[in-house]
């Protein structure tokens, strides 16, 4: 007998339970895409334009087309069945580009692929690649985006009207006469160099047609599996059901694998003509240079604010680097415009005037990266408050306590129209605030010959968001819904199916978690199956801080569908009302009887045994749900970076991290920690090392991992997360999405503390990364002044 | 990023390993840790790869009438790990942290960063301060090479192709003597921007020898010789060593690259080269 005063139900929501997918993926029992090994496969090498811009006079490939091994060698001509890559967008004042799957005519970026080879071998497709001749004619371009924004630049794209492809304005009241009159004022031209995403694993692709059942299955290493199959359905003219994405292990995105790329077209197209499989791994020197790349943008801003430190108006230029295409499915407005959205933050600045344009360069097409457009918002807008608060001679924490949005003032809406809510701004700063006092930086600094910074920053950002809005400013495509399928087979066995690519989140558990929680099951016995879009009838995948709020939503609607089923079959057997059952740990029981059964019996009774229950009983165990936020949730954070700096070699070395977060309810705190972690660790790149460098005609500099820096262990400070659940938003579960927030935050927090360690001389800290050789070089210009 | 075909030899002993080079396009391969990455960007396209690995007598660590000698198979690791040369080159184990990583340290060898000759790495730097001189084995029999004549450019020395690095001697320092190492890279074990290294003796409170040995500022390493020649005799004092640090610039000029500047390397190699000296006097006082 079930005892009601001694059964507790077992909660799994909110505990550090350890990640199911560890033991796989710790073991080197994960499967990539590119361990999958099948017969006949043809592998694919890229031949890659190595000209920024330039004509395409020629190719001759006559003698890599007779080396042995070699099975097809494609230029564009071969693809004239494939129409161009388009990114459309509702905005107006956007340009689409086209972009053809291989190169044809003229190339517009180092990296653009020209030339696909398939061969039994990738050295094979190598060699070939090695006696492939193209023959470029070198066009006049400019290089940098400043110099393509001017009149007479010259075109990157023919056809269309000029290099800036698109521009957005935002007026909330009249920001230049109110900067004007406002008693004072602080400026700057910031600038965050591009990056790119370094995933370990690369981005790899494996297409299989089966020509009997004319049904292609791609293998891809993406976390848009669903989007991935609809367009490329589209391009290829195949039905849904003749295309299948399956997203197996994928290891790391951070947004380099969240656009549609030319080379998983062509994997999937050459698939059909070869009648074989056909893999592509890209190298690492591909990643560097062929994948979407990050930010690339200038920012010139203005904060006005009053005696007392209160914003009145903020102003702002933003100029993005978009390199040579607007990328599929988001367009080159996703991280620009973001700049411009986000840029007041989590401060009540009543007037904001942005403009932002994106310009063509011949460079990578710039696409999604963590924490998108927000990381260079938050820059922008930290270093103003810190700039007005060493003005005005205020305390940096008091400065953001008088502006950031309060308790009492939510729903807020931003000056940018972005409405927050209920989120604890002001508590993440308090936390933070006392968690630095403990750090006794005062004596820390009396003791030490070096010059040690703290670096405050603070921001909030829209996570799950639904259908109201779209996660890519203009871009006609809903990414605000999910839906989950659960199902008990006829073992009694619990699968879910989702449409979100995990490719990192840990969402294998923490889905499993809610869906155990709810149903009344350990979270080890749930299989959670997603990335494969044979499971989905709509998903978009993993990305924009979402699937924690969207696909958590959608498990707990859909659980709660399905136990009341569960509850229903298991009334009819206990001969009892429904509500009087009860589940939990794996047993469906009614208190203090001795009704009781595992979820194996349930299923056998609904499915196998074909006496216990009447016929019209008999309910599929099943139910799908749909979930949408609608708007999104409101998470928040506080970061604090301190920082020392050697005086003789400057030499930055962080010394301490604080995270002071609010994502609603945690689902699983190692979980959360490991994301703000990474995204941390993601920001600390941003910071102080990754920088992807182009010289005056366009060359890539920095193409090995030896030039892009990237930060390792040795790099990563100590670090505390403070969790804060203030209240929790309506939407099921109470999750806030939370993947993206360390990027975010990070790199903002650290040049605030090395504008701190170095303030003594005077230094504008603008542009990031700061390396200890570009600290030289301030140091050297201010001396010679 | 795939190496174009060559053809994969193993010998067991060193007369074989000569035979195998006597090959149009052939290279020794050992750790592979800087070859390997230049072959996959078909940087360098050897038709022969002549792996040493097997060549039992070339891993020792051992103390010869005149100093050490370091098989050309010594790994980063093994020789930080030496009992032998920590009593003797404390110095080599100091340095050994900055050599890349740990997967990097097991498998990269000392005879093949000495053939790789890039100027900002450490066994370059550690052979020309510690005056050591370079086994080579060709057809004629052995030879040997200091340093200075080994060294000709940035990842070029005069090693012939059909020539093998066998060891490495490192010649016992007479007079009781202090070493110092220090660098500088942006994330701990990239390149080094700049590398200093130093020997300093002193006898009844004189500078009797002082060596200072620069990477990462030149096409090879380089001896501040300027600087020496001005220490020896001073007083070993904090103020002997100021008045003369100016020296350790004298006709310096680095290059630029993507993550230093000249200037700032110039700047490194006054701090970090203070920093080592200062390093030596301190644990003699």
């Amino acid at each position: 007998m079930i005892d009601s005063t001694a059964f507790v139900r077992p909660k799994y929501v909110g505990k550090p339970i350890r990640r199911l997918e560890d033991p796989r993926l710790l073991t080197g029992q994960g499967r990539y895409t590119a361990d999958i090994q099948l017969p006949r496969t043809a592998h694919l090498a890229f031949i890659r334009s190595n000209q920024a811009y330039a004509r395409i006079n020629g190719i001759n490939l006559d003698e890599a087309k007779t080396l042995n091994g070699v099975i097809g060698v494609f230029t564009a001509s071969d693809f004239t069945h494939i129409p161009d890559i388009k990114a459309v967008s509702n905005m107006e004042n956007y340009q689409v580009t086209s972009c053809p799957v291989l190169a044809r005519d003229v190339v517009r970026y180092v990296g653009e692929p020209v030339v696909a080879i398939a061969a039994i071998s990738r050295y094979v497709a190598e060699d070939a690649a090695a006696l492939i001749e193209i023959d470029y004619d070198t066009l006049d371009v400019a290089v940098t985006a400043r110099d393509a924004l001017a009149k007479n630049a010259p075109k990157l794209h023919d056809k269309l009207a000029s290099n800036i492809i698109l521009e957005r304005n935002f007026a909330t009241g009249n920001a230049p006469v109110e900067i004007a009159n406002a008693p004072h004022k602080v400026s700057g031209r910031f600038s965050l160099t591009r990056k790119t995403s370094v995933s370990t694993e690369p981005r790899a692709y494996l297409a299989d047609y089966d020509v009997g059942k004319d049904e292609l299955i791609l293998y891809d290493s993406t976390n848009i599996p669903g989007i991935v199959r609809d367009e490329i359905g589209h391009l290829l003219n195949l039905n849904g059901n003749q295309i299948r994405v399956i997203a197996p292990d994928v290891g790391g995105s951070f947004g380099g694998k969240g656009s549609l790329y030319p080379e998983e077209i062509i994997v999937a197209d050459l698939s059909r003509r070869l009648e074989r499989p056909i893999k592509y791994v890209a190298d690492r020197l591909e990643e560097l240079t062929a994948s979407s790349q990050a930010f690339g943008e200038e920012v010139e801003a203005t904060l006005a604010f009053d005696a007392d430190g209160q914003f009145i108006a903020l102003d702002a230029e933003i100029i993005g680097d978009i390199g040579a295409y607007s990328i599929y499915p988001w367009t080159a407005a996703l991280e620009p415009v973001q700049v411009a959205s986000f840029l007041p933050g989590p401060y009540k600045t009543p007037v904001y005037r942005g403009r932002v344009r994106g310009v063509c360069t011949p460079k990578p097409p710039t696409g999604p990266y963590r924490g998108v457009g927000r990381p260079m918002a938050v820059f922008v807008m930290e270093r103003l408050v810190d700039l007005a608060a060493t003005k005005l001679n205020l305390s940096k924490v008091e400065i953001r306590r008088r502006n950031l949005v309060r308790a009492e003032d939510f729903p807020h809406r931003s000056s940018s129209g972005i409405v927050w809510d209920q989120s604890g701004f002001q508590e993440c700063l308090e936390t933070a605030e006392k968690a630095v006092s403990k750090l006794n930086l005062e004596n820390r600094k009396k003791k030490s010959n070096k010059w040690i910074g703290v670096g405050y920053a603070c921001y909030a950002e829209l996570t799950g968001i639904g259908s109201r809005i779209s996660v890519a400013p203009g871009m006609p495509m809903n990414t605000g819904t999910e839906t989950a399928s659960i199902s008990i087979d006829a073992t009694g066995a619990v699968t879910a199916k989702f449409g979100i690519a995990s490719h990192g989140q840990s969402l294998e558990t923490t889905l499993a978690q809610i869906v155990g929680e709810e149903l009344g099951i350990k979270p080890e016995d749930v299989r959670i199956i997603q990335g494969d879009t044979a499971f989905s009838l709509h998903g978009t995948g993993t990305y924009a801080s979402r699937s924690a709020v969207l696909g958590g939503g959608a498990a707990i609607k859909t659980s709660r569908a399905l136990l009341i089923k569960v509850k229903q079959v298991a009334a009819t057997l206990f001969n009892v009302d429904p509500e009087q059952v009860e589940t939990g740990d794996g047993l469906i029981f009614v208190h203090n009887t001795n009704h009781a059964i595992n979820f194996k019996e349930l299923a056998q009774a609904v499915y196998s045994d074909m006496k216990t229950l009447p016929m019209e009983k008999r309910e599929t165990l099943a139910a799908q749900e749909s979930f949408d936020p609608f708007l999104g949730t409101t998470s928040s954070s506080a970061h604090v970076a301190v920082v020392e700096i050697d005086p003789e070699t400057l030499v930055i070395k962080l010394q301490d991290f604080i995270v002071a977060e609010d994502c609603g309810k945690l689902i699983n705190p190692l979980v959360v920690d490991g994301q703000v972690h990474g995204g941390v660790a993601q920001g600390v790149g941003v910071a102080l090392l990754e920088e992807l460098k182009f010289d005056d005609m366009g060359q890539p500099i920095t193409a090995t991992l030896a030039d892009y820096l990237i930060p390792t262990s040795a790099e990563m400070p100590p670090m505390q997360v403070h969790h804060l659940e203030t209240q929790l938003p309506p939407n099921p579960g109470g999750f806030r999405g939370m993947g993206e927030g360390g990027t975010i935050g990070a790199p903002a927090a650290i040049a605030n503390a090395v504008a701190d360690a170095v303030s003594h001389l005077g230094l504008c800290i603008d542009s990031l990364p700061i390396t200890p050789n570009k600290l030289h070089a301030l140091i050297a210009a201010k001396s010679k002044h | 990023m795939k190496p174009a075909a060559f053809e994969y030899l193993r010998p067991k002993t060193l007369a074989d390993a000569l035979a195998a080079l006597d090959h149009e396009d052939a290279k020794i391969i050992a750790g592979g840790q800087s070859l390997l990455p230049m072959m996959n960007f078909r940087l360098v396209q050897p038709e022969r790869l002549v792996d040493i690995n097997q060549i039992e007598q070339l891993n020792q660590i051992e103390k010869t009438d005149t100093g050490i000698r370091i098989g050309a198979l010594v790994r980063h690791a093994e020789a930080a790990r030496s009992s032998l040369l920590a009593e003797h080159f404390p110095i080599i184990a100091k340095a050994m942290v900055h050599v890349a990583h740990v997967a990097i340290r097991n498998r990269g060898t000392v005879a093949g960063s000495m053939c790789h000759a890039d100027p900002s790495a450490e066994w370059p730097l550690l052979v020309t301060l510690l005056d050591g001189e370079i086994e080579i084995l060709g057809n004629s029999g052995t030879r040997s090479a200091k340093p200075f004549e080994f060294f000709l450019a940035p990842l070029v020395t005069e090693i012939e192709e059909t020539e093998i690095l066998t060891a490495i001697h490192l010649p016992l320092i007479a007079n009781p003597c202090r070493m110092a190492f220090d660098e500088i890279a942006q994330r701990a074990g990239d390149f080094a921007a700049v590398a200093v290294g130093t020997l300093v003796c002193v006898e009844g409170n004189i500078f009797s020898e002082i060596r200072l040995c620069l990477g990462g500022v030149f096409d090879t390493p380089v001896r501040a010789f300027a600087f020496e020649n001005a220490l020896i005799g001073q007083p070993a004092s904090v103020e002997s060593i100021e008045a003369a640090l100016p020296l350790v610039l004298k006709d310096l000029e680095p290059n630029d690259d993507i993550h230093a500047s000249a200037a700032y390397r110039l700047s490194l190699v006054s701090a970090l080269a203070r920093r080592v000296l200062f390093d030596t006097i301190d644990e003699m006082m």
